[in-house]
């Protein structure tokens, strides 16, 4: 082949460039670590990334959701413990009374102030505040949802926190259903009434369901209007009382306690023997209650361990799509060092001599 | 037999002969590096002998005609391969330029804007009775409205870019094929003499092939050895002596620039026609890809607005009063993430923000969940993908295109790089070998000259004879 000069000018260019450039390449590799510098450099890999970051930071805010959750189930649940130590206290304190071997008037009279005080406890637990928010208000978390009367001024809202992806956890139980025992399920235990609208329909439909169940309770507050009596009233027709909507049964506690206050005032030997029943439902009421309360604290933390987990998974993910191999790109510029020097120690020979370096 | 005073005549042609072989070579060492020239060679032949009885003798060489040295066919290869180049230079540096709106390696884009959106409202979930996490949901809202902004802004700022070079690209245009037509007119005059038009030709083909750079071309030489140019299919830029000129101009249905053919009619618009080039790159990208872009950002800004009103419009907010519209609702798919935008009334009062589903229940955070979920929703692509999907398929898509681009560039480089090194292998310059023609021509001017002088003094042999 005829070799003209350009041809041997355009060469030496071309492969200078070109080791001059995969070097720049390389060198930017070097100082950013990174692999991938613009969507081009992989086009597959760079969607993917964006893919895991996002389910990074997505996984991010659900640990710190849960952490949020879980200190309101945390204290919700101590709450509720000392909730049921305190009716086990009115219990000690009811079956000491309840006969004449080891109680009498007078004894009574004095443990019905002490009564008064865990009634007033109960008030107290139920009114309880994290940070700026009643946790057994329901959705009502800034309204204080006990009178002194023991009336309820919450709503039977379940707060719920998205965990997961596609899973939400209540994070509060509501006061009604621990204190007044309503709106329990057949077997009393406390749960939370829904899944967790996802979108407009499923929004609509509960709002929907909503606005019925709050005419149900409506009805519910006048049927338990009609059994909340003056003590003297037969308890039994208030006891395991058929919630007339749900057919849950429950207890309200506060009624309980000032009924064993009352007749441990009137010295009314088998009202108190009669409130020892209702206080073990009661207790039983509080710590199912509790152990719905544990159980959702359990299943956040397993939830957090595999979040925790899948945050590093995505780390890696990101960082095995993204990153460069540091041994890769230093072994590979120095190899491409070494090419450059070749290029160019070849290219001033191909260069230099020419016919006319040999003419004197 | 042969006379002194004929022998003298041959030295002295030969002299000559010598002198312009001579000439060229320097005309070649001095164009060795004028782009598109093409090496020239005399070419030399012997000069009519003269008959004496039996003897015919030789009367020495003269020179035909200066030729260049060149493979036409080649020349129209490397001007068509020429185009694709142009075509896949402008769309390559036009397309890395989008990619880098997408680009999230280094900066925040719309990807992150989008979770944080939605990570906002998880927040609010979280204490909906808080003002600062309906602070940080406004934020973050009005954030991600203002990069669907950015985006929209910096894509729209390329098409502008690609204008601005189509302008430029269509004055070199005319430039050239003024050019052209002039040469034409040289080439003709020259060449109707018989003599080749060497240095006029190599210019012609050079800017055929700088035409065909910018603009697909297709072209032909008459008897007349003028080119007729056609640019797209009806635009006839160059014929005979003549040329026409093209004109990038607005239209009234769209701001961006559309290519008008002036010829002697009223000016046509032939932008779809070309499809070549360093303008058929730049169109490609303008009118297809960025407006394909576009498109798509559209219409996720529109329907995240469209669903986050929904669910939000149902909801109430901190002081129990009905949920408004999140976003102002833009009215079209087409222009939606120019548009899309923060409700004022939230904007101002972040106690608007509707984060329960039932009025007068602080704690409710049943709408701020519903909206969250929508990240995870499949709302996009008639149902088959989430939002973040679709912006991702995107992100991957574009970088898929930019480096398909930047590939088609690298190997049409290689393409043509060879195909120039072949056109150098032929018409190329090269020095030794024109030093040795130097040298060739050198030693044949000395042995002329001595002819002459050997011619010469046999003439005073022949004066002197009376002498002696």
């Amino acid at each position: 082949m005829r070799i003209a000069d350009k041809m041997a000018f355009n060469q030496v260019n071309q492969n200078l460039s070109k080791n001059r450039s995969d070097m720049a390449d390389l060198q930017n590799q070097a100082a950013t670590q990174k692999r991938i510098t613009k969507p081009s450099d992989d086009p597959l890999a760079s969607a993917r990334v964006l893919a895991a970051r996002t389910e990074e930071r997505g996984n991010t805010q659900f640990i710190k959701n849960i952490n949020n959750a879980r200190s309101f189930l945390e204290f919700s649940d101590q709450s509720l413990g000392e909730l049921s130590e305190i009716l086990v206290r009115a219990k000690e304190l009811a079956i000491s009374q309840s006969n004449d071997a080891s109680g009498n008037a007078e004894s009574r009279m004095v443990t019905a102030s002490e009564v008064e005080q865990i009634y007033n406890q109960a008030v107290q637990i139920g009114n309880r505040k994290l940070g700026e928010r009643y946790i057994f208000g329901g959705y009502k978390t800034q309204t204080m949802p006990f009178s002194q009367a023991g009336e309820y001024f919450g709503d039977d809202g379940d707060m719920k926190i998205q965990t997961h992806k596609d899973s939400f956890v209540a994070m509060n139980i509501p006061g009604n259903k621990v204190f007044l025992g309503k709106g329990l399920g057949g077997d009393g235990i406390v749960r939370a009434r829904y899944e967790a609208p996802t979108n407009v329909e499923q929004l609509k439909e509960f709002q929907q369901e909503e606005l019925q169940r709050k005419e149900q309770n409506q009805e519910l507050e006048q049927n338990y209007l009609e059994t909340r009596g003056p003590a003297s009233e037969r308890r039994n027709s208030r006891m395991d009382k058929q919630d007339p909507v749900t057919g849950g049964a429950g207890i309200n506690l506060f009624t309980t306690l000032r009924n064993l206050e009352v007749s441990l005032r009137t010295n009314d030997k088998d009202g108190i023997q009669e409130t020892l029943d209702t206080l073990d439902q009661a207790i039983s009421q509080v710590v199912l209650a509790r152990s719905e309360v544990g159980s959702r604290i359990m299943s956040v933390n397993n939830t957090m361990d595999s979040l925790q987990k899948a945050v590093v998974d995505n780390k890696v993910t990101a960082s095995e799509l993204e990153d460069a191999d540091a041994f890769q790109v230093i072994s590979d510029i120095n190899k491409t060092d070494s090419t450059l020097k070749a290029t160019l120690e070849t290219s001033g020979k191909l260069i230099q001599p020419s016919l006319l370096d040999f003419l004197r | 037999m042969s006379k002194i005073s004929a022998m003298m005549d041959t030295g002295k042609r030969s002299l000559m002969n010598s002198q312009t072989a001579l000439q060229t070579v320097g005309h070649n060492i001095a164009n060795k590096s004028t782009e598109g020239f093409s090496r020239q060679r005399v070419e030399l032949m012997t000069n009519q002998p003269i008959t004496e009885g039996n003897l015919q003798i030789g009367m020495g060489a003269r020179a035909g005609v200066v030729t260049r040295v060149n493979n036409p066919w080649l020349e129209k290869q490397i001007q068509k391969e020429g185009t694709s180049m142009g075509y896949q230079d402008s769309r390559t540096n036009a397309l890395s330029r989008v990619e880098q709106i997408y680009n999230e390696q280094a900066n925040k884009g719309l990807n992150q804007y989008m979770t944080d959106f939605f990570n906002s409202f998880r927040e609010l979930s979280n204490n909906p009775e808080s003002l600062a996490s309906r602070t940080m949901v406004r934020e973050s809202a009005a954030a991600l409205t203002k990069d669907f902004g950015r985006v929209v802004g910096q894509l729209k700022d390329v098409q502008e870019d690609i204008d601005g070079q189509i302008k430029t690209t269509v004055d070199e245009i005319n430039q050239i094929t003024k050019e052209i037509a002039s040469l034409n007119e040289k080439v003709q005059m020259v060449e109707i003499q018989n003599t080749p038009a060497n240095d006029e030709r190599d210019r012609r083909d050079l800017l055929l092939k700088k035409l065909g750079e910018k603009i697909d071309i297709s072209w032909a030489e008459g008897k007349d050895g003028m080119v007729t140019v056609t640019a797209g299919r009806t635009g006839i830029l160059v014929s005979g002596s003549g040329s026409s000129e093209l004109k990038a101009q607005e239209t009234g249905d769209r701001d961006r620039l559309e290519i008008f053919f002036v010829g002697t009619g009223a000016p046509a618009n032939i932008t779809k026609q070309i499809t070549g080039g360093r303008i058929g790159g730049a169109l490609d990208v303008r009118d297809h890809i960025i407006e394909d872009m576009l498109a798509h950002v559209d219409n996720m800004a529109y329907t995240l607005a469209k669903e986050v009103n929904a669910a939000h419009i149902e909801g109430f907010d901190k002081s129990g009063r009905p949920g408004v519209l999140f976003f102002d609702m833009p009215e079209d798919v087409k222009g939606a993430a120019a548009t899309i935008n923060l409700n004022k009334t939230i904007f101002n009062d972040v106690g608007r923000i509707a984060a329960g589903a039932q009025p007068g229940a602080a704690g409710d955070n049943t709408v701020a969940n519903v909206i969250s979920s929508l990240q995870n929703r499949q709302v996009m692509d008639g149902g088959s993908s989430t939002l973040d999907d679709y912006y991702n398929t995107q992100v991957g898509q574009i970088g898929a295109i930019a480096q398909r681009a930047a590939k088609a560039q690298e190997s049409q480089k290689n393409v043509l790089g060879q195909l120039t090194n072949i056109r150098e292998s032929i018409s190329g310059v090269s020095l030794d070998e024109e030093t040795t023609k130097m040298i060739e021509f050198q030693k044949t001017y000395d042995a002329s000259a001595r002819l002459i002088k050997t011619a010469d003094e046999m003439f005073d042999t022949v004066l002197n004879l009376k002498r002696l």
